[in-house]
């Protein structure tokens, strides 16, 4: 039986290691799974703001309508 | 005939330069590297089957285990892969050389029995003595234990090479005999003509079970150890 003829299993084992170890590998590291696209919430966040509104409008960028 | 026979599994080398290199490279030519946020669609339908066979295989293990699972979808793609061009007429298997497959067999169940033998060092000692054995029997049945631990590697290695040989040569005798009767009975040809496709279709399921097999059995050894 061919397979079983010892001068060639060092080049076999050693391309195997070569293709599945490194090669393989570094393909099917570079996939990117990324998440599907989500609706973000839109509200804007409860400032405390113990002082007057008016004059916070500008010192409060998130509150602002975008 | 015997001579014959056997003559495709000889590992091709062409005046002492290793041809088989590139034969056991060439599987990964046909898995192009993802470079781009949206790609082609052939690496689109890849990158999906991946994720398919990754939630499949690797959802049972925890997180120790699932470090591992860059190496066992590559290496399910590897031996699938592998298998299935060896369908092709002519070609030559690299996964038919016993020396390959134990060469992949033995450093990953290693691995995952180290693994275990390092960081639980008792769960994966007890292994060895099945839960509510009667104590007379006790210093069999971890004798037993011992020996079918390490028969795990030389099975999977043999396993896979018995079965795709097997099947390459069924395919070759079958073939010969029905190019053989074509010429003496017509029908008789036919008869093993149609055998002879439903091999093909059984060596095709053959192909990709063995490479899910293998990986199983490994994913099955490490969940065993971590």
């Amino acid at each position: 039986m061919p397979q079983l003829d010892t001068s060639t299993w060092l080049t076999m084992i050693l391309s195997m290691f070569l293709v599945l170890f490194i090669i393989f590998q570094l393909k099917i590291s570079k996939h990117n799974f990324y998440h599907n696209p989500k609706l973000m919430t839109t509200k804007t966040p409860k400032q405390n703001t113990p002082w007057k509104t008016k004059w916070t409008k500008i010192y409060l960028p998130l509150s602002l309508p975008l | 005939m015997n001579e014959n026979l056997f003559a495709s599994f000889i590992t091709p080398m062409m005046f002492g330069l290793p041809l088989v290199t590139l034969i056991v490279l060439f599987p990964s030519l046909l898995f192009p590297t993802s470079n781009r946020l949206v790609n082609n669609r052939l690496i689109s339908l890849q990158q999906w089957m991946l994720q398919l066979v990754l939630k499949q295989m690797m959802s049972i293990h925890n997180t120790k285990g699932q470090t591992w699972a860059l190496m066992l979808m590559s290496l399910i793609l590897f031996i699938g892969s592998t298998n299935l061009l060896g369908l092709l007429p002519h070609s030559f298997t690299p996964t038919t050389q016993l020396s390959m497959n134990l060469g992949m067999a033995i450093p990953l169940w290693a691995g995952a029995v180290i693994t275990g033998f390092r960081n639980k060092t008792k769960a994966s000692l007890a292994h060895f003595l099945p839960q509510g054995t009667p104590t007379p029997l006790i210093p069999m049945l971890v004798i037993i234990e011992t020996i079918s631990l390490f028969i795990q590697p030389v099975a999977l290695a043999v396993r896979l090479t018995a079965n795709i040989t097997a099947g390459h040569l069924l395919i070759h005798l079958i073939g010969g005999a029905t190019l053989a009767l074509m010429s003496i009975n017509t029908t008789t040809a036919l008869i093993t003509f149609i055998i002879l496709i439903l091999l093909t279709v059984l060596e095709f399921a053959v192909a990709m079970i063995q490479a899910y097999v293998f990986t199983l059995l490994v994913s099955l050894y490490l969940h065993d150890n971590t």
